[in-house]
C-alpha cells in the first residue's frame, strides 16, 4: 500500500495546531524542521515517508481530551507516542506522514502501591524513571525491561514488548487504564469503572466485557494512565547460562526448555539468541571482515571462538524462595544435560549484591547499550524488527530456522535473531540490521523482509508487532473468512472514531474515509 | 506482618527543574553513563576515560544543545516534548563546565 499523506490542507492543519497551541500553550507545540525530523523514524527504510506536521506536549488527560476534539473538528490525524522512543518499529513517526504527534512524554505520574504490588502510571514514565523511584525509596519490587529500556514503561506494554523476568510478556501486566476515546470522552477500565474501587489495579476484567486489550496495538483510544503489576523481589535468583555447539541444536534446546516453561517451573520469558548477540553490540563488522554479503561460516567461527559462544546460547533464571528455586533448579539441570550442551554455566544472585551491568536484565535494571548494535556497519545503522509468532517445537522452528537463514544469506543480510519463549507460543524476534549509510542495501532490505514476511505466512506464521512501514503487509496475513479481523476492527474503528483522526493505519487498521479514497 | 492499609506513594507531575546535573542523570544518563549505549559507541572514537560526557573539558553549551537536537551518528534526536529547551540550557551548561 502507498503511505498516503494527511487529507487535510495546510490551512486547516495551520488552523488545527494554533487551537491545540491554546490548550496546550506555546511552548509544548513544535513545528520547526528540526522538530519534524526528531519526531521521525530513526530507524526507517526512507527518512522522509513518515514525517509528521508537527507535535504537541499535553501534561494531563483534560488536554488530551481537547485536543482530540480539536482534531475531530478539523479531522486532522495525530498519532500518539508515549516517549517516542519504539526505535526498530517507527520510532515516534506515524504511519501517515503530515499527521501531528501527540507527546506524551511529559505525563509523568507513579502511583505505587507496594503491598499490593501494583504502579499506576503516566505514559510518560520510562524504565529508567519508575526504576530510579522505586531504587530511591527501596521499594522491594522488580520491573521487567525490555533490551532497549530507554522507552515508556505503558507505551511499551502497549506495543506488547519483551522482558526477561516472569514478568517478561509485558502487555500480560496490564492491569486497568484510564483512555481518552475520539470523541474526547474519557473511560476507565476494569473495576476503574466504579470511581471509588480499591481494585483498579487488581482485578483485571470488572464486569462485562474487558477493554484493556482493545487498547493495545490499536487506534480506538489514547491511554492517558495505566495500572501494571510489578513483581515482588525474589529472595534469590539462579539459573544457568547455556551455550549449544551446533546449529541443529536449537531443536532440542526448545524441546527441552518448553515443557518446563508450561509446566512452571520455568517461569521467565527465555530467549534464545545466535552467535551474533555480543559482537554486534561489542564490535563493529570491519573488526571481523571487508566481504560484503553475510559473513561466512569462518567469521561466525570467529566471532563464536571470541565471545566463547556456542551457534546458540540461552540464560535460563528461577525466581523466588530458595527452597522452591533450588528444587526447580534441579529439575533445569537434569534437563539441560541430557542435551549435551557445550557449556552450562551457573549463575546465583540475591538482592543486595553486586552484578555485572550485562546481567542486569533478568533483575530488572534497565539498560541502552544493547542499542550499540546500530553501529554495528560503522555508521548510522539500526534495526527493523520480524517477528513470526511460532509453536514451541523445536522441530517447527528448525525448520522456520532454516527457511530464513537461507533467504538472510539470499540477501546479504547478517543473521540476528532469538527465539523467546512465551507460555504456550514462541517468538522468533529477528531484530535485521540496517545500514543506513549505504544505498545499495537499503535497497535490499525492503524486498527480504516482505520476503520473509510472506515465507512465514505460508507456513500459518503471522507478526506479533510490526514497523509503521509493514503494518499493512502484516495485518493482510490475518485473513480469515475474507479477512474478517480487519473487518471487525475496522468497524468498531468507524464506530468509535468516524472523523478518523486516531493513528489512522495503526496495526493495518484503517479509517473509512482513507479505505474509501482507495489510500488504504 | 499484616500491613492493614497499602502504602500508597505518589510523585507529583511537575515538580520545579533540578539543576543541570540532576537532569543529566534524568534525561541522559540512560545512554551516556557508565555502560550505556552512548558512552560505548564513543569509546570507539576517543580515549574510555572521556568516553562519559561528564569526563570532557572540550563541550561548549552550544555543540551539546546542537548535537542534541539534530542527533549525531547513532545518537536520536532529543525532542523538545522529552528536553524542554531550558532544560536542554541546563544540561549543557553542566556539561560545559561554563563555556558558552
Amino acid at each position: 500500500m502507498d503511505v498516503p499523506n494527511a487529507p487535510a490542507n495546510a490551512a486547516t492543519l495551520a488552523k488545527t495546531l494554533k487551537a491545540m497551541s491554546d490548550i496546550v500553550g506555546a511552548a509544548a507545540v513544535f513545528a520547526t524542521a528540526e522538530d519534524r525530523d526528531a519526531y521521525s523514524d530513526r530507524f526507517p527504510i526512507d527518512p522522509h515517508r513518515h514525517r509528521p506536521y508537527a507535535a504537541v506536549a499535553p501534561t494531563t488527560a483534560e488536554q488530551v481530551q481537547a485536543l482530540v476534539r480539536v482534531a475531530a473538528a478539523n479531522r486532522v490525524p495525530i498519532w500518539t507516542v508515549s516517549r517516542g522512543k519504539n526505535l526498530g518499529y517507527g520510532t515516534a513517526a506515524p504511519v501517515v506522514a503530515g499527521s501531528i504527534i501527540l507527546d506524551l512524554s511529559r505525563m509523568k505520574m507513579i502511583e505505587v502501591d507496594v503491598e499490593n504490588a501494583t504502579v499506576l502510571l503516566e505514559p510518560g514514565v520510562g524504565f529508567y524513571d519508575l526504576y530510579e523511584y522505586l531504587q530511591t525509596r527501596n521499594i522491594p519490587l522488580v520491573l521487567s525491561v525490555p533490551g532497549n529500556s530507554w522507552g515508556s514503561v505503558i507505551g511499551n506494554a502497549l506495543d506488547r514488548g519483551l522482558g526477561y523476568t516472569p514478568y517478561g510478556e509485558h502487555t500480560r501486566n496490564l492491569c486497568g487504564l484510564e483512555v481518552v476515546l475520539p470523541d474526547g470522552d474519557l473511560v476507565r477500565t476494569g473495576m476503574g469503572a466504579m470511581p471509588n474501587s480499591p481494585s483498579w489495579q487488581l482485578h483485571k476484567y470488572g464486569y462485562g466485557p474487558a477493554w484493556d486489550q482493545l487498547f493495545v496495538q490499536s487506534n480506538f483510544g489514547i491511554v492517558t494512565k495505566a495500572g501494571m503489576w510489578l513483581m515482588p523481589q525474589p529472595e534469590i535468583i539462579r539459573g544457568f547460562d547455556v551455550e549449544m555447539d551446533r546449529m541443529e541444536d536449537l531443536g532440542p534446546l526448545i524441546d527441552a526448555i518448553g515443557p518446563l516453561r508450561r509446566e512452571g517451573v520455568l517461569l521467565q520469558s527465555p530467549t534464545i539468541g545466535n552467535w551474533f548477540r555480543a559482537a554486534n553490540i561489542l564490535t563493529t563488522r570491519k573488526q571481523w571482515t571487508d566481504q560484503p554479503g553475510s559473513l561466512s561460516d569462518d567469521v561466525v567461527t570467529a566471532i563464536r571462538k571470541q565471545f566463547g559462544l556456542g551457534w546458540w546460547g540461552v540464560s535460563l533464571r528461577v525466581y523466588g524462595r530458595e527452597t522452591v528455586v533450588q528444587a526447580n533448579l534441579d529439575i533445569l539441570e537434569k534437563a539441560l544435560k541430557a542435551i549435551n550442551p557445550m557449556s552450562m554455566k551457573p549463575f546465583s544472585w540475591r538482592p543486595g549484591e553486586p552484578f555485572a551491568p550485562t546481567q542486569g536484565g533478568w533483575m530488572g535494571v534497565p539498560m541502552t547499550f544493547p542499542l550499540q548494535s546500530a553501529n554495528w556497519f560503522g555508521g548510522r545503522g539500526g534495526h527493523i524488527g520480524f517477528s513470526p509468532v511460532l509453536t514451541q517445537s523445536g522441530k517447527l522452528a528448525m525448520q522456520q530456522f532454516q527457511r530464513s537463514y537461507a533467504r538472510y544469506k539470499e540477501f546479504g543480510m547478517d543473521y540476528q535473531a532469538s527465539f523467546a519463549f512465551g507460555e504456550r507460543h514462541m517468538l522468533n524476534v529477528n531484530a535485521v540490521l540496517l545500514n543506513l549509510d549505504d544505498p545499495e542495501f537499503m535497497k535490499r532490505f525492503d524486498p527480504f523482509l516482505r520476503t520473509l514476511i510472506a515465507d512465514a505466512r505460508q507456513h500459518g506464521y503471522g507478526e506479533y508487532r510490526a514497523h509503521i512501514d509493514y503494518m499493512d503487509v502484516v495485518a493482510d496475513c490475518y485473513d480469515y473468512n475474507n479477512h474478517a479481523l480487519r473487518r471487525l476492527n475496522e468497524r468498531i474503528k468507524n464506530a468509535l472514531d468516524p472523523a478518523g483522526i486516531l493513528a489512522p493505519g495503526k496495526s493495518g487498521i484503517w479509517p473509512s474515509a482513507y479505505r474509501k479514497a482507495g489510500k488504504a | 506482618m499484616l500491613i492493614a492499609v497499602a502504602c500508597l506513594l505518589s510523585v507529583a507531575a511537575h515538580a520545579a527543574d533540578p539543576d543541570g546535573k540532576q537532569l543529566f542523570h534524568q534525561k541522559c544518563a540512560m545512554c551516556h553513563g557508565p555502560v550505556g549505549m552512548g558512552t560505548g559507541l564513543l569509546a570507539r572514537r576517543m580515549k574510555p576515560e572521556v568516553a562519559q560526557l561528564e569526563s570532557r573539558e572540550d563541550l561548549s553549551a552550544a555543540y551539546v544543545e546542537r548535537a542534541a537536537r539534530i542527533g549525531i551518528l547513532n545518537m536520536p534526536p532529543i525532542t523538545r516534548g522529552d528536553v524542554t529547551d531550558a532544560q536542554l540550557a541546563s544540561i549543557a551548561q553542566y556539561l560545559s563546565k561554563g563555556k558558552p
